[in-house]
């Protein structure tokens, strides 16, 4: 699910951090970035990329599907979204019976841990991502200056 | 929106060309753009994946569609076929979270007017098309008990 963040009065470099964060991005070789949107909307500085799957995957649900990272706002109180994609994420939940795909899809369900899951990404790049508002912040980050959005 | 899987038995669908018409139905769109295609075989079973991007910054963001993954994966007569919408901020275009936190340098954030391409309007269009396509491409009678939706 997306995951938002409102941050204020940490006077963060957002130019500095969403280059580290596309960085990060470009570092997994299993990613490639397909899109960039940077400009202004009604004055606010927006920024966003997005970067997908590069090779087919070993298997299917639950898999790393896309990323998308996107920074708007002032230096002293930006928003940042993260959005991990999964396929067929909805077919692992327990209450949709991730177990009824069955037959021709047996194989399409998750088989081992040698995939990038979403889930475990997502946790990842939200880590990276607060060490690298930490690294371009300007000001001391406090859990107080933060507020999180999350469905 | 939550992605959207069906799964598809006894149809006989010609797969390949219910993919590329859906590929169509993704260039048709002004504002989206390919960035990327994963076709192949995961196990033995076929797996056919396109992403569309948003190609501009949009005007407003709260809620307005930022990509679009379509997969289809199975063989003609049972298949699953996932349809994933993104959009911005859409948890701060939830009432109960509150989309007026929004303030200040942000305000030119929240959802301000219904001229966006709004994810969940493209969602619904997309997921009536796409039953469309199946019939065209289905040999055997489309009916609902052949049909299995997972949300």
């Amino acid at each position: 699910m997306p995951f938002v963040r409102r941050y204020k009065d940490l006077n963060t470099d957002l130019d500095g951090l969403y280059g580290d964060i596309k960085k990060e991005l470009q570092q997994d070789k299993d990613l490639t970035v397909v899109s960039e949107n940077v400009g202004m909307i009604n004055d606010v500085p927006f920024k966003t990329i997005t970067a997908v799957r590069a090779t087919l995957p070993r298997a299917i649900t639950g898999t790393l599907r896309e990323v998308n990272v996107t920074i708007a706002g002032q230096p002293d109180d930006w928003l940042l979204e993260m959005h991990t994609g999964a396929w067929f994420g909805n077919m692992i939940l327990p209450g949709a019976g991730g177990f009824l795909v069955a037959g021709p899809f047996g194989a399409a369900a998750t088989v081992g841990g040698t995939v990038i899951f979403a889930a475990e990404y997502g946790r990842k790049l939200k880590n990276r991502v607060k060490e690298l508002v930490k690294k371009n912040s300007g000001k001391a980050y406090s859990e107080s200056k933060i507020e999180t959005f999350v469905t | 929106m939550m992605p959207f899987v069906r799964r598809y038995k006894g149809l006989n669908t010609v797969l390949d060309a219910l993919y590329k018409d859906v590929v169509k139905e993704l260039q048709n769109e002004k504002e989206l753009n390919i960035g990327k295609e994963l076709k192949g075989d995961i196990n033995g079973v076929p797996f056919m994946s396109v992403t569309a991007n948003r190609v501009s910054i949009p005007k407003l963001i709260t809620g307005t569609l930022r990509e679009v993954t379509v997969t289809i994966t199975g063989e003609s007569s049972d298949y699953l076929v996932e349809m994933h919408t993104g959009e911005w901020f859409s948890n701060l275009a939830m009432p109960y979270m509150g989309a007026a936190i929004l303030v200040g340098p942000l305000a030119g954030l929240a959802a301000a007017g219904t001229t966006g391409l709004m994810a969940a309007n493209y969602g619904r269009k997309l997921k009536n098309r796409i039953k469309e396509l199946v019939k065209q491409h289905s040999k055997e009678k489309y009916s609902d008990e052949k049909v299995e939706t997972f949300v």
